[in-house]
């Protein structure tokens, strides 16, 4: 990119055109502006919105008594009318690790499955694509009931376990654990699927090749020819599979038969039951502030890995 | 392509299998003979012809195909020009981080935050304009919002893997820039805008939060109204509307399919 | 640019493909908007109305009082309907924040047929804001044949270890199930004092940690369990129960002893109501004792309605479950809105949800 200087702006050359810097990004801004003050507008100014509700108190009957209070942010850390209780604290931590072993499930399975589909004839390969991401496209609550009907104590699942002895006789795989992650992974299973076959796809297998022609043992020859330019892939996958794994509650619940709250359930009952607007914001604040804490952590290992790449790949 | 190890291949198609397994339990209770329950009776269509005459799910459903529709075609065009604005411009450093932020906001969002704020901008506009108001044309703004950021999501990553090659070959042979968008950055970007509208229009029919929030008489869609009757019971019915639902989705990514693959043949 | 002269074509077209396709076919005047639970009227009955009055009747529906109200005040709900159907627990709010206006008694002469336990309520006193429209209570749902004594029937089936009959359901609602551990320790479910609610959330938390336990639904999802035989037992709403539970002579269905919440499910109209006149028409109408008899015999609930009892199916008016006998009825309480209170109860059900 050259410049040079002038009277009235910059001068650029960019992507093959010579330009005044100021009227390509007028011109540009005119691209940008609806759908910027669309979601600013509509997402960025309501959000803001919720911070200032997160501050202020309660009034009976589900209003706002428009006074300051740091309460609520400090009951989300457990500080509540017994005094303080570890209950939020589990809560977060229960969402946390729900979302973190889906996350990680997911991950493993998206291999063989990217992999796979990498490998059909070019043609089918949007077949094999839209065949994992039409379970998307129905209803997410009537998928975990269909679960629920699979997993009654009737079915051979359930019986298989009993047999095994994993559960009592009688018993269901619904409600319990084992539903619950079921539940999760295949609902998420596209999201992380999605993006690591984009990066399967264009592989550059002679990398591989390479590798293997100087003898590095199979495991050497995944880790730093294969998983290495699958690394972008990687951190889009766990970013958009953990994120809404965290802020997902339906599916746990039904599954879990409602025996245990994540985040998502808590922030719901006091939009819901509890009529606790201010407090239901505050969750959301910290649930907003996990998330975004977990979207900067991968950019920076992005960052980090994209410059190392380079060395990495040549290997 | 290389070969596959057989390991591989049995656990790609076990999960797909697995993905599927819930679906087929629903499919093959739609044609039971049993409106609750989960032993089988006989086999029936009775429940589609069931569906067929109640009108309340013709309304219901034409409320969903509208609202996904419309939705779509406003969020795929604001979308393809915020993902073009993003990444063919020179912005600095910190302009890119503030779009990338504002932009990507939602992706990153818990559906019921961005319900919640939804809500709160509604019940503000509202005071200034009817138009804003429970209903369709409140419920098409709320699905625009969040559809609008995976659509940029997808056409940037197509933009991506086009590169900047052709465009300034293009440029250096005199072309206008009306000529570069029509003959060569669009027909190269189409299948991203494909697929970035396909995003959002399962996005769209999925959604139940956000329409249920900004939704008004007579304008209830497809999940709410399943939602409602899982919450009475199960019955058949509901096995035969997804069903419904699932076939209809077949067809639409497989005739997608079938478009986007003409397309880059030409 | 031609995209852009496309886009701004398209955007411009929108908003006339959206009134096209936007019923504004009749005029406010013409229908009555109803807001009320699911299942709740029966087809014909809305059918003779509109014969009657001339106006078409709309109706949508909701599960749960929280998203009626969510509905109505953040999402501008209220202008959009003239009748609102909700539970008693609601209406002090409703009033309170404005939402609804009071009845006009001259428009509404069939008010004098409300039985006198109905026509005063704690909640609303002389109906100014409300009409009854259905009653009932919130108790257990059993298979007779898991029980040793089915005649007996008390809270501790649920929350005493030893006297759990097999798999069962709690309700997915803090102050029913958390009202219900109360009224086992002989509190009042509308107690807001923090340790005796947090005694009774003690309770409801061994219950849940029992692997007889199979979680928390919602009323339906109770009686399900129940008619598949997933669960022995269940917290339910009494017309649910017996509506479903009517084809199997093991099923049935008791307050407990120690008693139990009745609710009264009212009719309102609402403050900005497009069509009040249609609204009160509506009421009255429901309130007639043949159709509040139609009404009742449809959805298995009790009428508050005295003069409508003689033309309620006999066996449901034998049926204690529907018409609780006098000494059960002592037992019964109303559940009160509890305001800021409702901190405490919202406290001990996210603990009891979390461990």
């Amino acid at each position: 990119m050259s410049r040079a200087e002038h009277a009235t702006g910059s001068v650029i050359v960019w992507h093959g055109q010579m330009k005044r810097r100021r009227a390509l990004l007028l011109r540009g801004g005119l691209y940008v502006g609806v759908g910027l003050l669309w979601l600013v507008l509509f997402l960025a100014l309501p959000a803001l919105l919720l911070v200032v509700i997160a501050m202020i108190q309660r009034g009976p009957y589900g209003t706002f008594v428009w006074e300051l209070t740091t309460e609520n942010l400090t009951r989300t850390m457990g500080w509540g009318m017994f005094g303080w209780s570890a209950d939020t604290l589990r809560i977060l931590g229960r969402t946390i690790t729900v979302a973190s072993v889906t996350t990680a499930v997911n991950l493993v399975l998206s291999f063989p499955l990217a992999f796979f589909i990498a490998s059909r004839p070019r043609r089918s390969r949007m077949a094999w694509l839209a065949l994992i991401i039409v379970p998307c496209c129905t209803n997410m609550v009537v998928r975990a009931y269909a679960w629920m009907l699979v997993l009654s104590p009737q079915f051979p699942p359930s019986r298989a376990a009993q047999a095994l002895g994993w559960i009592d006789d009688g018993a269901g795989l619904y409600p319990g654990p084992l539903a619950v992650y079921l539940g999760m992974i295949t609902t998420l299973l596209p999201f992380t699927v999605l993006p690591i076959y984009t990066n399967v796809e264009r592989l550059d297998w002679s990398l591989v090749e390479a590798a293997s022609d100087l003898y590095a043992s199979r495991w050497r020859v995944f880790r730093h020819a294969i998983l290495a330019q699958i690394r972008p892939g990687l951190v889009a996958a766990i970013v958009l599979t953990f994120i809404p794994a965290m802020g997902m509650f339906v599916i746990p619940k039904l599954l879990g038969g409602s025996k245990y709250m994540l985040v998502g359930d808590l922030i719901q009952q006091q939009f819901g039951e509890s009529r606790d607007y201010p407090y239901g914001a505050a969750l959301s604040l910290v649930l907003m502030a996990m998330t975004l804490l977990g979207l900067w952590l991968s950019r920076r290992y992005f960052r980090k890995s994209s410059e190392s790449r380079g060395g990495e790949a040549a290997l | 392509m290389k070969r596959l190890h057989p390991a591989l291949y049995v656990a790609a198609l076990a999960t797909i299998l697995v993905i599927y397994l819930p679906l087929l339990a629903v499919a093959a209770f739609s044609i039971n003979d049993a409106e609750r329950g989960f032993v089988w009776y006989g086999f029936t269509l009775k429940w589609y012809g069931q569906l067929w005459h109640d009108q309340r799910v013709r309304q219901v459903t034409v409320n969903t195909l509208l609202l996904a529709g419309a939705s779509t075609v406003i969020s795929t065009i604001i979308g393809t020009l915020l993902a073009l604005g993003m990444d063919r411009f020179p912005w600095p450093r910190r302009v890119r981080t503030m779009l990338d932020g504002v932009v990507y906001l939602p992706v990153v969002t818990p559906d019921i935050i961005i319900a919640a704020s939804l809500v709160a901008a509604f019940a503000l506009l509202r005071t200034l304009s009817s138009f804003f108001d429970p209903g369709l044309p409140a419920m098409i703004i709320g699905h625009v919002t969040f559809q609008v950021s995976f659509v940029t999501l997808v056409v940037r990553s197509r933009l991506a893997v086009i590169g900047t090659n052709l465009e300034e070959a293009a440029r250096d042979l005199y072309a206008s820039t009306p000529y570069l968008m029509r003959r060569i950055l669009l027909p190269l970007l189409l299948p991203g805008i494909l697929g970035g509208a396909m995003l959002a229009l399962v996005l769209s029919l999925d959604d139940f939060v956000i329409s249920f929030f900004t939704s008004g008489p007579q304008s209830t869609t497809l999940p709410i109204h399943i939602y409602g009757e899982l919450r009475r019971g199960l019955t058949a019915r509901t096995h035969a509307l997804s069903t419904i639902i699932l076939l209809a989705t077949v067809l639409l990514v497989l005739a997608l399919q079938r478009l986007s693959r003409r397309q880059t043949d030409q | 640019m031609r995209l852009f002269t496309k886009i701004v074509l398209s955007l411009a077209a929108l908003p006339l493909l959206l009134t096209g396709c936007s019923d504004r076919g009749s005029s406010p005047a013409q229908t009555v908007n109803v807001f009320m639970y699911s299942e709740y009227i029966g087809d014909d009955l809305v059918e003779q109305f509109e014969q009657e009055t001339g106006l078409t009747v709309r109706i949508d529906v909701y599960e749960n009082t929280e998203e009626m109200l969510a509905k109505l005040k953040q999402a501008g709900g209220e202008k959009l309907y003239d009748v609102l159907v909700a539970s008693n627990e609601a209406v002090p709010g409703l009033i309170k924040l404005g939402l609804v206006q009071p009845l006009d008694h001259a428009a509404i002469p069939n008010l004098s047929h409300i039985s006198d336990e109905f026509n005063d309520p704690a909640y609303d006193r002389g109906m100014k804001h409300s009409a009854p429209y259905q009653w009932g209570t919130v108790g257990l749902m059993f298979r007779k044949d898991k029980l040793a004594n089915p005649q007996d029937i008390s809270w501790a089936l649920l929350f005493e270890a030893d006297q759990q009959p097999g798999r069962f359901v709690m309700m997915d609602s803090m102050r029913d199930t958390l009202g219900a551990a109360l009224k086992y320790r002989g509190e009042s479910m509308n107690s807001v004092d923090p340790q005796k609610v947090k005694a009774a959330g003690e309770l409801v938390l061994a219950a849940k940690r029992s692997s007889k336990c199979l979680g928390f639904e919602g009323g339906v999802g109770g009686v399900n369990k129940i008619k598949t035989g997933e669960a022995d037992l269940a917290m339910v709403y009494n017309g649910d129960a017996i509506r479903e539970g009517r084809d199997n002579p093991n099923i049935g269905y008791a307050v407990p002893k120690e008693g139990g919440d009745i609710w009264v499910d009212v009719m309102l109209v609402l403050g900005k109501a497009p069509n009040a006149g249609g609204a009160h028409r509506f009421i009255n109408f429901i309130l007639d004792p043949q159709n509040g008899a139609k009404l009742s015999n449809y959805n298995r609930y009790a009428t508050p309605n005295k003069d409508s009892l003689p033309l309620i199916r006999a066996e449901d008016r034998a049926n204690p479950a529907i018409y609780p006998p006098a000494e059960v009825m002592k037992t019964l309480e109303l559940l009160h809105t509890l305001g800021n209170d409702i901190r405490v109860y919202d406290e001990v059900w996210t603990s009891v949800k979390s461990r």
